[in-house]
Formats: structure tokens, C-alpha cells, sequence
């Protein structure tokens, strides 16, 4: 089961880490974010918080991916069937540079 | 005084000197241990706040319920175990009908988790106009003040 989850996780262009948590604990780890539980703790704070907002008279949450945008890299987290789904990738994007 | 019927001619002054100093204490005026209160006619010397206090302590009284005086309830085994199944199967019945416990279940976001979660990131220039726009909002939170027009109090104007 851990393998169809994470096997699209590795693929991901520019990432450095992801993680897939349940309720009960990290299901899988991998790169930067390999067995790091307080991320994992942190990142499932976050997006249980966020996914209580709601757009006036909607029923769901109002976004699929939250983004924590830092300098030199984001963690994107999404929530799919009761797990969350955490993958670090590279920020390239720079501010541009006008000559 | 010390001999035989020498009190019976007595004067008012002479008897005085005889009267007891302490009167006799009322054995029944206080309620022996116990759950039983006898109520005394009280003589009508008594305040009304004895009243008061003898009503207060009657309906105490009628209030508590003696958990170590009550009789044991003698019940066969057979009673007891179909009692405890009768009262399991109606707990039963009633959680399954309690609304379940959502508050801590995550809502699910999408379908694609891969799909969504490799797709491009956020924009810069999108970065850019949230980290301006909340910048904004700061601002104007903080520039929030109480605009003092007229005095609160006043005198009143006596002519």
C-alpha cells in the first residue's frame, strides 16, 4: 500500500522530501523530510486549521494544495482519503532581475 | 433557716435567697444523635429564630437521603444479569443513534493528490501581490484609533 502511495510522490519535479501522514502517525518518509516527525506535526496543524475556512455559504474547503511558501523552497500539502500528503520542493523562482 | 418547716413562714426577700441561680437544664430541648428530631412545644418565651432554625433543620432533614440506612436491594442472579443485558442493549441502541464524531475527520481535498501536488507552484508575481495586499491590511489595522471628539463627562449646566 505505502508503495502506490508514494510512487508518484518521488517523481515530482524539484522535490527534495515528502511525507504521507494519517491520524496515526507518518506512513511514509523520504529525502529531507525523512523521518521528521515535527514537520509532519507541524504540516498536519496547519492544514487541519485550514481546511476548517470556508467562502461564505460554501460547503468545502475553498483550495485543493496549501502552499508554505519559505526563500529557498516550499512544502506543498494536500488532503486525499484521510491522509495528508507532503512534498518539499525547490522555490526557483526568483525575483526578477531588472538590468 | 436549718430547722424543720422554717422556710413556710418565709418572706419575698427570704425566698429570693433560695432561688436556684442556674435553672434546671431541659433534657428533651436538645435532639439526641441521631435521625430522630423531636419537636418540643417550645415554650413562647423562644424568638422566632429558633422557629427559623427548627424549620431549617426539619427540612434538612426530610432532604437527605441516608445511603447507609437504606435497606439493600436483595436481587437474584438471574435478575441482575437480565437487567445489565436489558440496560447494554439500550445503550446500544441509543449511541447508534448519537451524530457521529466528525469534528476531527480532514475533509478531503481532491482526488489527485499526485496531480495536485505537482503542478506548478504559486507565481512570484502572485506572492508579490498577497505579501502587498496583507502589508496593506496592517497598516490600516494598526492606524485603528479612538478619535476623542467631546468630553465623556459633563457638568450639568445649573442656571
Amino acid at each position: 500500500m505505502t508503495a502506490s502511495l508514494t510512487a508518484g510522490l518521488d517523481r515530482i519535479q524539484d522535490q527534495i522530501g515528502y511525507l504521507v501522514i494519517s491520524e496515526e502517525g507518518v506512513l511514509a518518509s523520504a529525502g529531507e523530510l525523512e523521518n521528521d516527525e515535527v514537520t509532519a506535526g507541524v504540516m498536519m496543524q496547519m492544514v487541519r486549521t485550514a481546511s476548517r475556512f470556508r467562502l461564505s455559504g460554501a460547503a468545502e474547503p475553498p483550495f485543493k494544495r496549501m502552499s508554505v511558501m519559505l526563500e529557498d523552497f516550499v512544502y506543498t500539502v494536500t488532503v486525499s482519503g484521510q491522509k495528508v500528503f507532503v512534498v518539499k520542493r525547490q522555490n526557483n523562482q526568483q525575483e526578477p532581475i531588472s538590468v | 433557716m436549718g430547722c424543720c418547716y422554717s422556710s413556710e413562714n418565709d418572706t419575698q426577700e427570704q425566698r429570693n435567697e433560695r432561688k436556684p441561680l442556674i435553672p434546671h437544664p431541659d433534657p428533651v430541648s436538645k435532639p439526641p444523635n441521631g435521625t430522630d428530631w423531636i419537636t418540643t412545644s417550645v415554650p413562647s418565651a423562644r424568638t422566632d429564630e429558633q422557629a427559623l432554625l427548627t424549620s431549617i433543620l426539619t427540612k434538612t432533614a426530610q432532604n437527605i437521603i441516608d445511603v447507609s440506612a437504606a435497606d439493600s436491594v436483595m436481587m437474584e442472579q438471574h435478575e441482575y444479569m437480565d437487567k445489565a443485558r436489558q440496560y447494554s442493549t439500550k445503550l446500544a441502541v441509543l449511541s447508534n443513534n448519537l451524530p457521529q464524531r466528525k469534528a476531527l475527520a480532514l475533509p478531503s481535498l481532491t482526488s489527485q493528490p499526485h496531480q495536485v501536488l505537482a503542478s506548478d507552484l504559486v507565481p512570484y508575481s502572485d506572492v508579490q501581490q498577497i505579501s502587498k495586499i496583507a502589508a496593506y491590511a496592517y497598516s490600516a489595522i494598526s492606524q485603528i484609533k479612538v478619535d476623542a471628539k467631546e468630553e465623556l463627562v459633563v457638568q450639568f449646566a445649573i442656571p
